[in-house]
């Protein structure tokens, strides 16, 4: 089983869509998968056609077990689940502060799905508080999206300073590019040195597209309706560098000289 | 949660008839058929069939399941086919099977091509609240041999259980009836003419208690030659170690049954086939010493400190290269005329009619009196030399008493169909615990004494060979430690196997007989 976060400490990155698209192709071959939305903006439910809602909303959640369990609900396609957002997320920061071992507890609420499931996926909100905190003790690996602008960059490097500062294992932070416009001299300068510079950098770009945003039309994985798409390629193409530089990596397929900055 | 149902369909059904019905109360949605091929996997011997568990590969994945289940327990990516255990990916799938597969190559035991016509039924919101499919399985070899099974499944989606329970109450009003003990898997194999746990090395006879000594014993080496004859043909192709071995345990038997059930058959042909039996057992000896320790080659690894762990590879490089001669000199020796003239009297042997004659004098008595008879002796056997060799432990001694329980294990087993099934499982079990603690014990000594004599046999390389013989000798080191353990440990198996409770036992079931034996 394996555990991975759709995370960043900035807004608007494409988060959603990549956990969309990436955990639909992780269920369509074959790995029982659980995509959880822990956005109470409820992005991935929508486009998932399910109803935001939580048994017993946030605090049930916090509670974790059955309830969460049961509030699970199977999506359009097979082997792909869905816990849903709701609302009442919106106060998960302040709900995680009040209980124990208060940095561990999304992983602890995540224990139960470990048996049944392959893969699980987390549709982060933007944070960089005490949930980010759960998040990175949660997950296997963290996968932030980074368009390639500065002051995108500039985030990103908040986030490694965090993780540096509290102790947090940067080795699990990969990165790909998102929303990425190649006419631009600036994204091309920015991805040639982005990718010298840190560790974990995907060499895998979601271009910015039309079609990833017809999402919210369709409520549907690019792949779906789009399957022959650029942005459908684009998304496989991502899949198969997160299963082949992370999941069962082969070398050579890894930029890892760089230090982390 | 509710688990996928899977429904036979009615005779004569027109599939199409279902869902118009159930257009009428669901928005129903057809999706593209899907075909797969399946190939399902096991070994040999059935091991994953005995343990209920069904593998197959579809696509790119391993998936295993129980069988007459659909739920999948474990699945994993795959590039191809793993053939040992070593192959498969980390994980779950992987742990689980271990300890089942152990040494033994999966083989592919059918291929099944699935055609399947999925339908999503929808809500208001358009979301999926549950599917329903129709598959069709047929045979290999081509995609349009006839249908061997169609069923409608019923796959409730998480989180919409009402959908399901009412389409399950519309399923079986229109006369689906649910599908519960027949898999596909019987289906398909019984479509290629396979059954399921047909072969087991392990002696599955049922022997009537009055029947005459000379035809009891006909009967279980005619078994022995079964077996024999079925691996001796896959020996040959060398997909795993274990036919071998499993030949080998035949003639064993065959050779401990010849000189254990005695006076059986007349002395002659006894004496002849023991020392035929004998020559075919030696056959192979030196392949499957090989491949003992090339089994072991990741455990010997493990006992080396790990500064010379590489540098025990020479070892088996050249151990390697033995084995593919050695088994090229068992193949000759198994096509040779010799080996074909023995097996052919022997088969004829069995065959021939009883015949008495003056040297056969225990043939015709009822066979569980000889049973009887010989167990005990043996037993009696077994206690007083362990019970000699606990006051004065020699290496000698130890191995002289492996042969002896290893006489005893095998009579238990020949005849062990006429007795309580659960005291003589007791009384194996415990046998089996000694005799573990004795084969270990001889197979640390036997190894020991290969490497220190292998060494003379090691290509030399200069600076490489010194490190190498260094790694040998710390396994030598290695294994001679673990001897002298189980040396240690000889003295409380043997007591427990000698306990007045087991002796109670053996002395309820086998003391008595009703007639004389000689």
């Amino acid at each position: 089983m394996t555990t991975l976060a759709l995370y960043s400490n900035k807004g608007g990155v494409g988060k959603t869509a990549a956990a969309v698209n990436l955990s639909y192709l992780a269920a369509q071959s074959g790995a029982k998968t659980l995509i959880c939305d822990l956005d109470p903006q409820s992005s991935a439910t929508y486009y998932f056609r399910v109803k935001p809602k939580l048994k017993s909303g946030a605090k049930g959640f916090i509670k974790g077990g059955k309830q969460v369990y049961k509030s699970v609900k199977g999506t359009d396609y097979e082997n792909l689940d869905l816990l849903p957002a709701d609302f009442s997320l919106r106060n998960l920061d302040v709900a995680f502060d009040k209980v124990k071992r208060s940095k561990k507890r999304l992983r602890k609420i995540l224990n139960p799905f470990k048996a049944e499931y392959d893969f699980i996926f987390l549709d982060c909100p933007v944070t960089i508080s005490i949930l980010a905190e759960n998040i990175l003790n949660a997950v296997d690996y963290a996968l932030v999206p980074l368009i390639p602008t500065t002051l995108s960059v500039r985030t990103y490097k908040h986030l490694l300073s965090f993780c540096n500062k509290n102790n947090y294992d940067a080795s699990k932070i990969y990165t790909f590019f998102s929303m990425v416009d190649r006419h631009k001299k600036m994204h091309r300068e920015i991805i040639a040195t982005a990718s010298k510079t840190y560790n974990g950098v995907l060499q895998s770009f979601i271009p910015y597209l039309a079609q990833i945003e017809k999402m919210g039309i369709y409520r549907a994985p690019v792949a779906v309706f789009s399957p022959e798409s650029v942005a459908s390629r684009s998304y496989q193409n991502l899949w198969d560098k997160v299963q082949r530089t992370i999941l069962s990596p082969q070398p050579d397929e890894m930029n890892r000289e760089g230090s982390i900055g | 949660m509710l688990n996928n149902l899977k429904y036979n369909l009615p005779d004569n059904y027109n599939k199409q008839q279902l869902i118009k019905e159930l257009s009428g109360h669901y928005t129903i949605k057809k999706e593209s058929m899907l075909a797969e091929k399946i190939t399902i996997c096991d070994t040999f011997d059935w091991r994953l069939f005995n343990k209920s568990l069904v593998l197959y590969a579809s696509g790119r994945r391993l998936f295993l399941r129980k069988l007459a289940k659909s739920d999948i327990i474990h699945s994993a990516v795959i590039s191809t086919l793993p053939v040992f255990i070593r192959e498969f990916p980390d994980g779950e799938l992987k742990n689980q099977l271990a300890p089942i597969i152990k040494m033994r190559a999966l083989l592919k035991l059918v291929e099944v091509h699935s055609r399947s016509i999925p339908y999503r039924i929808l809500n208001a919101q358009e979301k999926t609240v549950a599917r329903l499919a129709y598959e069709e399985f047929r045979a290999p070899p081509k995609k349009d041999t006839p249908v061997l099974a169609t069923y409608l499944w019923l796959k409730p989606v998480k989180g919409y259980p009402k959908y399901a329970r009412n389409l399950a109450k519309r399923i079986e009003a229109a006369g689906f009836t649910l599908s519960k003990a027949d898999d596909i898997f019987f289906t398909v194999l019984a479509a290629v003419n396979k059954k399921p746990g047909s072969y087991s090395a392990k002696i599955n006879l049922q022997l009537d208690p009055d029947m005459r000594s000379d035809k009891a014993t006909k009967v279980t080496l005619r078994f022995l030659l079964d077996v024999m004859r079925i691996n001796e043909a896959n020996i040959e192709k060398d997909l795993d170690t274990e036919f071998l071995h499993d030949f080998r345990v035949a003639v064993r038997r065959t050779r401990s049954a010849l000189g254990q059930i005695k006076y059986v058959f007349p002395a002659k042909t006894t004496a002849r086939f023991k020392k035929d039996f004998a020559y075919v057992g030696k056959l192979s000896n030196e392949l499957r010493d090989l491949d003992v320790y090339l089994l072991k080659e990741d455990t010997y690894k493990a006992m080396l400190p790990p500064i010379l762990r590489g540098d025990i590879d020479p070892l088996f490089d050249h151990l390697r290269k033995k084995r593919s001669k050695a088994l090229q000199k068992v193949i000759r020796g198994l096509k040779a005329k010799k080996y074909t003239k023995i097996m052919k009297d022997w088969e004829a042997f069995l065959k021939k009619p009883l015949r008495d004659s003056a040297t056969a004098s225990n043939a015709k008595l009822p066979v569980i009196d000889l049973a009887r008879n010989r167990i005990y002796k043996k037993y009696r056997n077994v206690v007083k030399l362990g019970s000699q060799i606990l006051e004065n432990t020699e290496d000698e001694m130890l191995h002289v008493l492996r042969i002896h329980c290893k006489k005893l294990r095998y009579l238990m087993e020949f005849f062990s169909s006429m007795f309580p099934r659960k005291k003589m499982n007791t009384l194996i079990e415990q046998l089996k615990k000694l005799q573990d603690n004795l084969g270990d014990f001889n197979d640390l000594w036997v190894q020991k004494e290969y490497l220190l004599n292998i060494i003379a046999e090691l290509p030399t390389a200069p600076k490489r060979s010194k490190k190498t013989l260094a790694a040998i000798g710390s396994l030598i080191g290695s294994l001679d430690n673990e001897k002298q353990t189980v040396k240690d440990a000889f003295a409380k198996t043997f007591t427990d196997f000698a306990s007045p409770a087991n002796q109670a036992l053996f002395r309820e079931l086998f003391a008595s007989t009703a007639q004389e034996v000689v």
